[in-house]
């Protein structure tokens, strides 16, 4: 018998920071809190049931969540490279802390860290012109913060979007640098189109891979060769599309990936995150989305 | 002491001046009125005279900023203004509720204010609505708060004015734009201690010499939120007073100084710090002071 589905998030989810409020506590005096926007995405994914949830990412965009809190990193408009890059600290553990809080019994914890090339590609660099270097000390920096993130989350899932550009031939080396030796699963989502870098993708050094079958479901025949090497999170609900996908549509596409990589497909969840997408459709995909998992599940 | 690289504008309200490089225009200062709310018109209309005199004596600009708690104070403030302050002065209006914004622009526009209206202020909290409502009654000139709740030091105060730190849909000077305001003074956005409140100062230059728009804050604030100081009360007036210093001497424009009743203290102790810098930017920067500037006034 096949062990069952599990729902999952990717990472960021839409919650409306109210900024008239927010000025208000800093007319009044009042420090910024960030918790009620955590209490909302986490109630969300809670309420429509998903296995693992996320802080829902509301502090920043996910580029500026991690290079904001790194020595090195500057950002006014974009994030600048302006010295070596260097953990100082906790960047998302006192959020995923928090989180943690907030779950019922069983639900699962992700500590979504964003890329090391993702972070390199997406920062102006004016310090180090080398971009492997640069990518290494971000990955290193990640490192520490993954290790920090053990004991609070139940997966570490790296968001690398970049690698569906282009995927540097050191790749592996730098995703292992975060995940080799971990003490609990890993997770690699990359959004885009993955077709040219399957073969190097299921070489990665995580548990499992994660890409968006939904709005690319060619690559289920391009993934088939390789169906069998690695645990896979099946995108199964877009997250560019605010038509709600009915829970029909999504357990034929799940069966679909379930013929193809069998016993391997752990997790079903959108395919990137949720931020652009209005919050009331974000949540309705969810809920079709964890149906439709219960009826895969057989409940 | 300070001169900027970047070219410095300089934005003119009803005859007073601000802005440039340091040492030409003396440090323009707001001075707040009715922050508890309830008008007190007699009391105001005191202070008033206090600060026109003193202004006139010093050559430091003054400029009245009343607070509107209340959508019912609307009326009656604009009156006072209408019959109180002269037909040619600036006056500023500190409003925090976007309700209150918009029917006060309103009673400007109708009142043919809006050329001596100080708008205090734009920040990341504007709503459509407001926003809105200056397009149609658009102020002569706008204070814009680089209040950046993600980031307190000098980089996230330009942040926020680039990119609205993407809490907003645009940055706060495209926003800017886009309603039709040219005139801005930047607030640099004061912060308690032990939450970066030396950052409000030391972003006075890195605004000023990235955008060349003229740059201040309300320090007083800072002094305010100094809670060991209620244990020396002889001296905490005397550092509220002087914590304005500051802004001048690192280059910035404006001081938003609190309660008009500081007045007396603080405007002597600017042109002071006025004449300061510019004895000292004339001489190496070789930058003049304009006519009124207390140095002109006071050293003869």
């Amino acid at each position: 018998m096949r062990q069952k589905l599990k729902t999952s998030v990717i990472g960021s989810y839409p919650i409306y920071i109210d900024t008239l409020d927010v000025i208000k506590d800093y007319f009044s005096e009042q420090q910024t809190s960030w918790t009620k926007y955590i209490d909302q995405a986490v109630h969300d994914m809670t309420s429509a049931g998903i296995n693992f949830v996320s802080d829902g990412q509301t502090r920043d965009p996910f580029i500026q969540l991690f290079t904001r809190n790194l020595r090195g990193c500057r950002i006014r408009d974009r994030t600048e490279i302006l010295g070596p890059v260097q953990y100082t600290g906790p960047i998302t553990e006192p959020d995923q802390k928090y989180a943690k809080r907030l779950l019922p019994r069983n639900t699962g914890l992700i500590g979504v860290l964003t890329g090391p090339y993702t972070l390199m590609k997406s920062s102006l660099d004016f310090f180090y012109h080398d971009e492997k270097q640069l990518a290494f000390d971000f990955a290193a920096a990640l490192r520490n913060e993954a290790e920090l993130l053990l004991k609070h989350v139940d997966l570490i899932s790296i968001d690398e979007p970049f690698f569906s550009n282009e995927l540097p031939d050191y790749a592996k080396e730098l995703i292992g640098t975060i995940t080799n030796g971990l003490s609990r699963p890993t997770r690699l989502h990359v959004c885009g189109d993955v077709s040219r870098i399957i073969p190097q993708l299921v070489d990665m050094p995580v548990d499992i891979l994660s890409h968006e079958f939904k709005a690319s479901p060619y690559l289920f025949d391009l993934f088939r060769e390789y169906s069998s090497v690695k645990k896979m999170c099946v995108g199964a609900v877009r997250s560019d599309d605010v038509i709600v996908e009915t829970v029909e549509e999504i357990v034929t596409h799940v069966k679909k990936a379930i013929t193809i990589f069998g016993d391997t497909v752990v997790q079903i969840a959108p395919d990137c995150g949720q931020r652009m997408l209005p919050r009331d459709i974000a949540f309705l995909k969810l809920q079709n989305l964890v149906k439709a998992g219960e009826i895969i599940n057989g409940g | 002491m300070f001169s900027f690289t970047k070219e410095q504008k300089v934005f003119d309200i009803s005859g007073i001046s601000v802005g440039g490089q340091p040492g030409m225009h003396p440090t323009v200062l707001f001075g707040g009125l009715f922050f508890k709310g309830e008008p007190d018109f007699d009391d105001a209309k005191q202070h008033l005279q206090t600060i026109f005199d003193l202004s006139k004596q010093t050559g430091t600009p003054v400029i009245p900023d009343f607070f509107v708690r209340k959508v019912e104070y609307i009326q009656p403030i604009i009156a006072f203004i209408e019959k109180v302050i002269p037909k040619k002065h600036p006056f500023s209006l500190d409003i925090i509720e976007p309700s209150i914004k918009i029917e006060t622009l309103e009673l400007l526009a109708e009142k043919k204010l809006l050329s001596r209206t100080i708008y205090n202020s734009i920040h990341i909290g504007i709503t459509k609505e407001e926003t809105e409502a200056l397009q149609k009654y658009t102020p002569e000139l706008a204070i814009i708060v680089a209040f950046n709740p993600k980031d307190t030091s000098p980089d996230g105060k330009i942040e926020v004015l680039e990119n609205g730190a993407h809490l907003t849909e645009c940055g706060l000077l495209e926003l800017v734009r886009k309603i039709g305001i040219e005139k801005l003074l930047i607030d640099t956005a004061a912060l308690a201690p032990g939450e970066n409140s030396g950052a409000a100062i030391a972003a006075l230059p890195v605004i000023k010499e990235e955008y060349g728009f003229p740059a201040g804050c309300a320090i007083h604030n800072v002094v305010e939120k100094s809670r060991w100081l209620n244990d020396f009360p002889f001296a905490k007036k005397t550092v509220d007073a002087a914590s304005n210093n500051a802004i001048p001497l690192f280059g910035g424009d404006f001081a938003i100084f609190g309660p008009i009743e500081n007045a007396p203290l603080v405007i002597p102790l600017m042109a002071w710090q006025d004449i300061l810098v510019s004895e000292y930017t004339e001489n190496y920067f070789g930058v003049s002071p304009v006519a009124s500037h207390p140095r002109r006034k006071l050293l003869k």
